[in-house]
């Protein structure tokens, strides 16, 4: 074969095929994920997607080294936002060095003295109590729990039409197995007084803002009738190893089952409050519609008709890890497609894989179960009949009945994406 | 004289980026031994820092990987007062808005987060966005 033939297919060429591929089938509106490995190495990705939805798994940002991380996806740098790349979802727990990061102000620990940090329990609590990490891991049991963690935005560059905000691909999730102390056995010690509603939370994260603008401190509240704050840990342990510096060193909450908007980071002080915090943070951002999946238009919001709520439960989500798409498959080969499902309202209980973009589905087989917040791994092992492009998609299911939808979803902050993931494979012959 | 051929023929060999040496007839072997340029420390390997017993667990500093902003009149204004709180990967992070999201970011960033941008200032920063990070005219 001549030299000339073979010409080196680009990723741009790529995207133009596949572009023009799904629109000759009148697929367009698929979002197919495109490979991020295997690459020309010279060849970079765009700097930014849009105003399309971002076609790629992750986020386009180049890959950047900070402490304690191995090289993560560049969102932004001060404060610093880093996506974990695809890969590191092959397994059920994420690797601390590979945990994404996101941070809202700009003054973020770089060190932190234990011999002078205090874990301040305080507010409307019978006695004030000021811990040191050694009084956490002494005097109080321990516990552990396998949770995922996902930002709120996870997939916001998913969106159409694009919303301002950090440009999250999928990566902006991960799961680890937590151990700390129970946030009631801390305001048991303390003695919460009669008419308490709420609990604060606030971390060593402080902003350039003026003191007391919102730009100043980062501040969230629990209810202390939600039922999560039964589950709610104080977290110094993450994975066995003390919290990466970025990830909330030296104790972060855990709020099972909810966004992590609600896991403060260097977490400092726990304030117990008698009247609902109505602060920025609260009432003003991390809000969701009150509607079915938080599903808007931007024209109700801008004429006013959607009332908006504080975020709250993680819809039930599941991915496609690999095959990715980097490279072409042959013919009947039994391939492992792998992947991960989670969902914060119950065990997830099934996962559902089709190879014809969803118009079948075949049960995989799940991984082992590591608890109800925790990601559940899943395989199916896929043997293509026929050469061509594919379709691959997963489905979950989770105890409560909740099934992931194939529509996608708008709010103006964008939140709460959960539509079924797809991924394009190709097949060729092998003889 | 030799040694300058070979060493010509390997700059040729590397920037055809063809295996002009090895046209082997292997079964099926469609390419091989092509190279490409790369660059080279673009993800540097970070060394740990060196630890001591004080009681202080320390990471070091974070470092800014900031892109350049897109050239033109109003740059040097939005870097003076957007870095002040975050670095300016803010903006280019963002998909291309329409025109009036930017025009609502930089309110919100005066109204919500109390930045302190004067009238004139505000002004420039909103047309300096509108003018190289909306879906018309995004470059960069």
């Amino acid at each position: 074969m001549s030299e000339e033939k073979v010409k080196v297919v680009s990723r741009r060429f790529l995207i133009k095929m596949i572009g023009g591929g799904a629109a000759l089938l009148g697929l367009s509106k698929l979002p197919l994920a495109l490979a991020q490995v295997s690459g020309q190495a010279i060849q970079q990705m765009p700097g930014f997607t849009g105003p399309d939805a971002n076609p790629y798994w992750g986020a386009v940002g180049p890959f950047v080294v900070y402490p304690q991380k191995l090289p993560l996806i560049q969102i932004t740098d001060r404060p610093v936002q880093l996506e974990t790349p695809r890969h590191y979802f092959l397994t059920p727990f994420t690797p601390n060095a590979a945990f994404y990061v996101r941070w809202h102000l700009e003054g973020i620990p770089n060190a932190v003295n234990l011999s002078e940090w205090r874990l301040f329990v305080e507010g409307y609590v019978e006695k004030s109590m000021a811990l040191t990490m050694s009084d956490l891991m002494k005097r109080f049991k321990s516990v552990s729990i396998a949770a995922v963690n996902q930002c709120s935005g996870n997939s916001r560059s998913r969106f159409q039409p694009r919303v301002p905000g950090a440009q999250w691909g999928n990566g902006a999730m991960g799961n680890a197995l937590f151990t700390g102390v129970r946030l009631t056995d801390l305001l048991d010690a303390a003695g919460v007084k009669t008419g308490s509603v709420q609990v604060q939370f606030e971390g060593l994260e402080k902003g350039r803002g003026l003191k007391d603008s919102v730009s100043y401190r980062y501040l969230k509240s629990l209810s202390l009738n939600d039922p999560v704050i039964n589950e709610t840990i104080v977290a110094y342990e993450m994975n066995g190893e003390p919290l990466p510096m970025l990830n909330g060193f030296p104790v972060r909450l855990v709020v099972p089952g909810k966004f992590s908007t609600y896991w403060t980071k260097a977490l400092t002080w726990i304030r117990v409050l008698d009247k609902p915090d109505t602060n920025f943070w609260m009432t003003k951002t991390y809000c969701v519609p009150d509607t079915p999946r938080g599903n808007t238009t931007p024209k109700d919001v801008k004429e006013g008709r959607v009332k908006m709520v504080p975020v709250g439960t993680m819809p039930i989500r599941s991915f496609i890890i690999t095959p990715d798409g980097s490279g072409k498959i042959p013919l009947e080969m039994p391939i492992r497609v792998q992947g991960i499902a989670f969902s914060g309202s119950g065990r997830v209980v099934n996962v559902d894989f089709s190879d014809d973009d969803g118009a079948t589905w075949s049960k995989a087989k799940l991984g082992e179960d590591y608890g109800r917040y925790s990601f559940r791994t899943w395989e199916s092992i896929w043997i293509p009949k026929r050469t061509g492009n594919y379709v691959l998609a997963v489905r979950a299911t989770d105890e409560k009945g909740n099934v992931q939808p194939d529509e996608g979803v708008w709010n103006p902050k964008g939140y709460l994406w959960n539509k079924i993931e797809r991924q394009e494979v190709m097949v060729d012959v092998a003889q | 004289m030799k040694k300058i051929i070979y060493i010509l023929i390997g700059f040729l060999v590397i920037a055809l980026n063809k295996p002009v040496l090895a046209k082997t007839g292997l079964p099926g072997l469609v390419r091989s031994g092509q190279y490409s340029k790369g660059t080279l420390h673009s993800i540097i390997q970070p060394d740990s820092i060196q630890q001591s017993l004080d009681s202080i667990y320390n990471v070091g500093t974070y470092p800014l990987y900031t892109p350049d902003l897109a050239s033109g009149e109003g740059r040097e204004i939005i870097q003076g007062y957007c870095n002040l709180c975050h670095s300016v990967t803010y903006i280019t992070m963002q998909p291309p808005l329409p025109a009036a999201t930017w025009e609502d970011a930089v309110y919100k960033m005066i109204n919500t987060y109390s930045a302190l941008i004067p009238e004139d200032e505000t002004k420039q920063i909103i047309a300096y966005l509108q003018a190289h990070y909306t879906p018309e005219t995004r470059r960069q």
